[in-house]
């Protein structure tokens, strides 16, 4: 017997969302913290060092000892626990209401993004039996997802975007001027950088020409991964990513040498810890896009199981392990790239964002949408469109206008680069500094 | 088995973003209000001032700031909309039979909405808006 009139709405794929979602959430988070372990033990190897090391689960006490060590996989729950007995202060100039909102806004678009990404396929569900009672809710084909809508990618784009609020709202409400600047700094390559994602995402979706998640991964997996036939698009958007959720070589906001913390300056324990908890969720959701994108999300060739006509759980298990896998690997590579590139000196970001990647992100799409015009969006002529455009671009690469950022401004007053016709001297002339007495200390005896 | 794509477009579907948002503003309320109640809490004048690198504030933060970043974000309001009006345009454009005359028209339609983008950046660039120094 179907559900009764108010629950009817009750389907099976939205009882399969719902629990998806939360074991999602949990998933994400601990993936979050373990992330930023991830990262200080990457970057120990990479700088040979040892890294977190030692914290183990036993809490000091002495019954737990046999959870000591553990290779350090304590430190984030530490970390954690630390960051809520931690003084949550607020200075007094501060705006306190924007102040506690500015890190609620940012977490809550980095945790809700990862909701339209299908991470297991579609799922053959069965019949679900109300307990208690005789009602049944039917069951079929279900999506492996947290929500099984068709505008998926547009929802993960405006997500995604969304965070730049939080962090303009953190930098404006501290009335600190290095947040202010680092806030200024952050929003600006948070917008100059989403045009490029949308424009290189565009390109990927010509060739699909859906915005449905799963009909995305289809298609790869009949067709080959886009990664292979977008493949400039597949670098734009992996930097564009990056500079988005603010990572290392883009992490300008942050510049420590210039801005100390950039915008989250001002904040301590949680409130902190929220900013940081949504960099590298953002850091995880735009694996997961790029995964879903470019990487054919759950699919491997040549394993059966992950192909999008094995329905049954063990498939479903499968496909969400080999996604995972590959946002694992993602996440690793972000690592990697953070502590091998030097971060770029911040109008070099923006010039990059707008001289560089945007105007090469539009000539894809016009390739693009020329070569779906002739309708030769398979593999082989994708590939050789984009050695071509390639090629093109490194033709014309030496004919454009040569632009020095570097050069010396004149500046009153300066010894090195003076203004015209001035002379600096910076030859002491007080008398007792041109008298030949040494520093006391440095006397030859 | 054959498995459909599965892209509902009823209403009810989107509950369980409604959800997955609830979770999320739980999750960052319920840490704020945990740490206010767990940690310490103690005042001082000195403790309250704003931190600029261990000197006495001057001054206040709300001040002017440069115009470059006001322009840049024009210019990104008029790439911004150009792509949200793309999207529609690319999910319906690969579907189109290849090389008719339908699929012509929206290839030359876009591409002169493309080229009065091109235009505004040609604009911008001569005028300085994507110099940094």
């Amino acid at each position: 017997m179907p559900l009764p009139a108010p629950f009817d709405f009750l389907s099976a794929q939205l009882l399969v969302n719902a629990v998806v979602l939360f074991a999602m959430v949990h998933v994400i988070l601990i993936t979050v913290a373990y992330s930023v372990y991830l990262e200080r033990r990457i970057s120990a190897y990479i700088q040979d060092r040892l890294g977190p090391n030692r914290v183990g689960f036993d809490f000091g006490l002495p019954f737990l000892g046999f959870l000591k060590g553990m290779i350090g996989l304590g430190q984030p729950l530490a970390d954690g626990i630390k960051f809520l007995v931690k003084e949550d202060y607020a200075g007094d100039r501060v705006d306190k209401a924007l102040f506690t909102l500015a890190p609620i806004i940012v977490i809550v678009p980095a945790m809700i993004g990862f909701a339209v990404i299908p991470w297991g396929g579609v799922w053959n569900c069965p019949d679900i039996s109300v307990p208690f009672t005789s009602y049944v809710i039917a069951g079929g084909p279900v999506l492996v997802a947290g929500a099984s809508v068709n505008i998926g990618i547009v929802y993960l784009l405006a997500v995604a975007s969304l965070g730049v609020y939080g962090v303009t709202l953190g930098g404006y409400a501290s009335n600190n001027k290095f947040s202010f600047l680092g806030g200024l700094r952050a929003t600006a390559q948070m917008i100059s950088y989403e045009i490029p994602l949308g424009l290189s995402l565009l390109a990927a979706l010509l060739i699909i020409g859906s915005l449905v998640p799963d009909a995305i991964v289809r298609h790869q997996v009949n067709n080959g991964w886009l990664i292979l036939s977008q493949p400039i698009a597949c670098v734009l958007f992996y930097i564009a990513a990056l500079a988005e959720s603010n990572r290392a070589p883009f992490d300008n906001a942050e510049a420590e040498q210039e801005l100390v913390g950039g915008f989250h300056t001002e904040y301590s324990s949680m409130r902190f810890a929220l900013f940081f908890l949504a960099e590298y969720s953002h850091l995880v959701t735009s694996a997961a896009f790029f995964t879903l994108i470019f990487l054919g999300g759950y699919h491997l060739p040549f394993i059966g199981l992950t192909s999008p006509e094995s329905t049954g759980l063990l498939a479903v298990l499968v496909k969400f392990l080999v996604y995972f896998g590959k946002v694992v690997f993602l996440i690793c590579f972000a690592i990697v790239v953070r502590w091998t590139v030097p971060r770029m000196r911040y109008d070099q970001v923006m010039m990059y964002a707008w001289q560089a990647v945007i105007p090469l992100a539009l000539a894809v799409v016009v390739m693009t949408s020329f070569m779906v015009y002739f309708g030769k969006t398979a593999l082989a002529p994708m590939m050789i469109a984009n050695g071509g455009l390639f090629a093109l671009l490194m033709v014309f690469q030496p004919l454009l206008p040569k632009y020095n950022p570097n050069r010396k401004l004149a500046l009153y007053g300066s010894r090195f680069s003076p203004v015209g016709g001035e002379m600096v001297s910076t030859r002491p002339t007080a008398a007792m500094a041109l008298e030949d007495r040494p520093v006391q200390g440095t006397v030859k005896a | 088995m054959d498995s459909p794509i599965l892209a509902t477009t009823d209403l009810s579907s989107y509950l369980p973003i409604v959800l997955v948002v609830l979770m999320a503003v739980g999750f960052a309320m319920a840490n704020i209000v945990l740490t206010m109640l767990l940690g310490p809490r103690r005042a001082g004048r000195t403790k309250g001032m704003t931190y600029e690198a261990g000197m006495n504030p001057v001054g206040t933060a709300r001040k002017r700031f440069n115009v470059r970043f006001y322009l840049i974000a024009m210019v990104f309001l008029v790439f911004d909309v150009e792509i949200i009006f793309l999207y529609p345009w690319a999910s319906t454009f690969a579907n189109l039979a290849p090389g008719s005359d339908q699929s012509l028209v929206w290839l030359v339609r876009i591409l002169f909405f493309l080229f009065t983008t091109v235009v505004a950046y040609l604009y911008g660039f001569r005028k300085g808006v994507f110099k940094f120094d």
